[in-house]
């Protein structure tokens, strides 16, 4: 026995002192967050293929022009200015004097003749062409005038292609001009040697684990405060927050019910705006029963919105009278239907649409949601419905099964589920015939609005303010049609560790990219 | 003995073929590709886009096709790449089976020593106090899910006392060190090492307790042979062979993984890597993997058949 007892008592010793002798290093200059947990973040994303996950690319690579800190208007990056001919057609942008990259060589307009054409070739099958809606097809030609000018030639007007160009991050021809393009996602360069213009520098990835990068002291709004920002990733929201309550970070997303927890403590900072996303219910106009106009404001009647949004999801969400999240693009209130709860009414419009309200239909609403929020937002609805007749049976998908069959217009009745519904990436190509790839070529809903599509084929072509107008009528449309079943749009959270200064966070979809100003950031206190 | 095991390997073959080829087969029938993973709901996509993506990955190509493609690659020692990030399967799966490998081996060799031996201790105070309340804490063992046990760990030794990492597995403002990987280790080891330790120690109890009620033990406690060298020499090796089996079913989760243990202590192992895999119907990776678990799996159950003969002289093969 006293074998084991000399070998328990130093294992229980080192047990006892691990805490002790490997404590995390405290440096008081780096900033641990968790940037890529929650809806718009993507940990270890590229360039490109970024379909989410651009806050943090922000920091290593600038595009010419992002949106500004609550993303309301365009900010100027590496772009100083910008102008369109008459018809839109030739854009010109006026590139940023004295910028360098990380590797010290200067910027110029190659860069970005030579970053546009691979986020566009085909073989480097880059997601950039799906998203921004740049490609060859619409892009004839971009130039370099000077080293600091460059022209963008494109095949058919558009009036707001500094917003496409967003998702533009401008890659150093001269680290990059070698590389196949075929060979462009599986390249390491990204988590090896990256080189961008951005306020911080690749130091160290470790994929699954981590991004660490230093400060760039040639940024050309001046050297970061930091002395270091590290992107820690976390397979889940939950394990994030346990980090940040344990003190091992100082910032991540946080769902609506956690981050309210942390409201009132003096400790964290809760960073919280609009999610830029709608969520709403399609329904499908194939089934003859959702072509009547009558049928769907039942629906809208029948469900009360605004006391999802004040109770069931405490306030972390709007209700939006269209598929616009944001107040800019609705008309004046008196000229919207507010669809206030009114389950007589319903009752009765479904009654005129010849629903027998002694026999309840069965309606099975697809979603590919798995938060809380939603959950509890659907069982909201499913009650709400059934008062009128309306059995909803809520059906979980993941995102691929989801997608395989919801774009063919078929196996589906209503779908909750939600679309980034700003100014710049308003959803035209759900409502025209074509516009997504749908089997029977019809809009996603099957329905087809002429008056709907000839204002979205104006607005297409339309500059501000004329454009902002005919968002707005598109708005009153959908509203006094209830095209679809316009529900809210959910606010998003972070949460952040008090001692940060002059931390910025907003939740902006696929996180942005917008203006965050991280070179301010410091960590204090 | 060697034409068992050579019959063994043989009979390996085709399994691992009709392994693989249920498995591609059972991903073909799933809904959804990895064109439908890119595509964002909730964000535009061109249907041009999308037939770029599908083109790229080869999805234009008939299943078999891509079936003994991707064989034929394999026999060349090249497993290809991700679909969802372009990353090298072989390298993928490298990085993630030591994780895992580190995590589970570590959280089997806990539940081995320490539910073994309280699986004796047990059996040898069978109906004491002792007895009682470790069978107890067993069932807890058993039924108490990782991913509630995790939040505890996490709450009581990393938030509350301070004690360990909240998460992942080295520092990421230092360069890692043997104390560092230890550190970050002991909370989810400790976690995913408790149904091992009840289950370890419930079927050590259930086998001693038959052997010591043996002829044989009356017969050498009669000849006056003392306890310890009846219980060690006499009925621990015969209460071995379900200890074995449980052992043998156990090796494969050394590369499996798992997945609420690795999610709660965000370790980056092969559980979560799966789990990637399937929501992005990422099918090299997919595959990769496949390959790798059932190769463990046929090898794990012929090294327990094997253990057997070594463990009880009355098992012959030949």
């Amino acid at each position: 026995m006293n074998r084991w007892k000399k070998l328990l008592i130093p294992c229980l010793m080192l047990v006892l002192l691990l805490p002790v002798m490997s404590g995390v290093a405290q440096d008081s200059g780096v900033l641990i967050g968790a940037f890529d947990v929650g809806p718009g973040g993507a940990p270890a994303v590229i360039p490109y293929m970024d379909t989410a996950g651009r806050t943090w690319l922000s920091k290593i690579w600038s595009p010419l022009v992002s949106w500004n800190a609550d993303i309301s208007a365009l900010e100027p990056q590496l772009a100083t200015e910008w102008s369109a001919n008459e018809d839109y057609t030739v854009w010109t942008f006026k590139l940023r004097e004295g910028v360098l990259w990380h590797d010290g060589e200067a910027f110029t307009a190659d860069d970005v003749v030579f970053s546009l054409n691979l986020a566009m070739n085909p073989d480097a099958a880059t997601s950039f062409p799906g998203f921004s809606q740049l490609s060859r097809d619409t892009v004839a030609e971009v130039r370099a005038v000077d080293d600091l000018t460059v022209e963008f030639a494109l095949n058919s007007p558009n009036p707001r292609l500094p917003f496409n160009l967003i998702l533009l991050w401008i890659l150093p021809e001269h680290a990059l001009a070698d590389l196949n393009p075929a060979d462009y996602q599986n390249s390491d360069w990204f988590f090896t040697e990256a080189v961008g213009t951005g306020p911080f520098m690749h130091k160290e990835f470790v994929r699954d684990q981590f991004w660490a990068l230093d400060p760039n002291p040639n940024y050309w709004r001046g050297a970061p405060r930091l002395s270091g920002l590290i992107n820690r990733y976390f397979a889940d929201e939950t394990s994030a927050i346990l980090a940040l309550e344990a003190g091992e970070i100082q910032f991540t997303y946080a769902s609506g019910d956690v981050a309210l927890g942390f409201e009132g403590n003096a400790a964290y900072n809760v960073f919280s705006g609009p999610s830029g996303v709608t969520n709403y219910m399609i329904f499908n106009e194939r089934d003859e029963r959702f072509a009547d106009v009558r049928v769907r404001q039942a629906i809208m009647y029948a469900i009360d919105r605004q006391a999802i949004t004040e109770t069931i999801l405490q306030g972390t969400a709007q209700v939006v009278p269209c598929i616009g999240a944001f107040p800019a693009m609705y008309p004046a209130a008196e000229e919207l239907n507010d669809y206030a709860y009114d389950p007589e009414m319903a009752r009765q419009l479904l009654a005129e649409a010849g629903f027998d309200p002694s026999t309840p239909v069965d309606i099975e609403v697809v979603t590919y949601y798995d938060s809380q929020f939603h959950a509890d937002a659907l069982a909201a609805i499913q009650a709400f419905l059934s008062e009128v007749g309306i059995n909803v049976i809520p059906i979980r998908q993941d995102v691929p099964t989801y997608n395989s069959y919801f774009y063919t217009g078929e196996g589906w009745t209503i779908s909750y589920r939600g679309v980034a519904a700003g100014f710049a990436n308003f959803p035209f190509p759900f409502y025209e015939a074509g516009g997504q790839p749908t089997t029977d070529g019809a809009p996603l809903s099957g329905g087809t609005y002429q008056e709907m599509l000839d204002l979205i084929a104006q607005a297409r072509v339309a500059a501000d303010p004329e454009y902002t107008g005919l968002v707005q009528d598109i708005c009153r449309f959908q509203n006094q049609n209830a095209t679809e079943g316009y529900m809210w749009t959910a606010i998003r959270f972070g949460v952040a560790s008090s001692g940060l200064q002059d931390f910025y966070w907003f939740p902006a979809p696929a996180g942005g990219p917008y203006d965050d100003r991280a070179e301010l950031w410091s960590v204090g206190g | 003995m060697q034409k068992y095991l050579l019959r063994r390997l043989l009979i390996s073959i085709p399994v691992f073929f009709a392994i693989t080829a249920i498995i591609f087969a059972l991903i073909e029938i799933a809904p959804g590709d990895i064109t439908d993973y890119f595509i964002r709901p909730e964000l535009n996509m061109t249907d041009e886009a999308e037939e770029a993506i599908r083109a790229r990955f080869g999805l234009d190509q008939p299943p078999v096709v891509r079936y003994f493609n991707w064989m034929l690659n394999v026999f060349q020692g090249d497993l290809g790449y991700r679909f969802t990030n372009g990353q090298p399967v072989a390298a993928t799966i490298n990085q993630r089976l030591s994780a895992t490998v580190l995590l589970a081996g570590t959280a089997l060799a806990i539940g081995a020593v320490i539910g073994v031996s309280l699986g004796i201790f047990t059996a040898l105070r069978q109906y004491s106090l002792w007895d009682f309340s470790l069978t107890s804490l067993s069932f807890l063992g058993i039924s108490i899910p990782s991913f509630v046990a995790g939040i505890i760990f996490l709450y009581v030794f990393s938030i509350q006392l301070g004690w360990f990492p909240s998460g992942g597995m080295r520092p990421v403002d230092q360069e890692p060190t043997l104390l560092t990987t230890i550190r970050h280790l002991v909370l989810p080891a400790c976690v995913l090492s408790l149904a091992p330790i009840a289950n370890f120690m419930r079927y050590t109890r259930f086998a001693m307790l038959e052997v010591i009620r043996a002829d044989y033990v009356r017969t050498a406690r009669g000849k006056g042979m003392t306890e310890r060298r009846i219980t060690w020499g006499h009925s621990f090796p015969n209460a071995l062979l379900p200890v074995i089996t449980l052992l043998g079913l156990s090796l494969p989760t050394l590369v499996v993984g798992a997945v609420f243990t690795e999610t709660i202590f965000s370790w980056p192992g092969m559980g979560t890597l799966y789990l990637e895999a399937v929501n992005g119907r990422d099918v090299p990776l997919l595959m990769g993997m496949n390959l790798v678990i059932a190769l463990v799996v046929l090898t794990a159950n012929l090294l327990t058949d094997l253990a057997y003969a070594l463990a009880d002289p009355r098992i012959r093969y030949d």
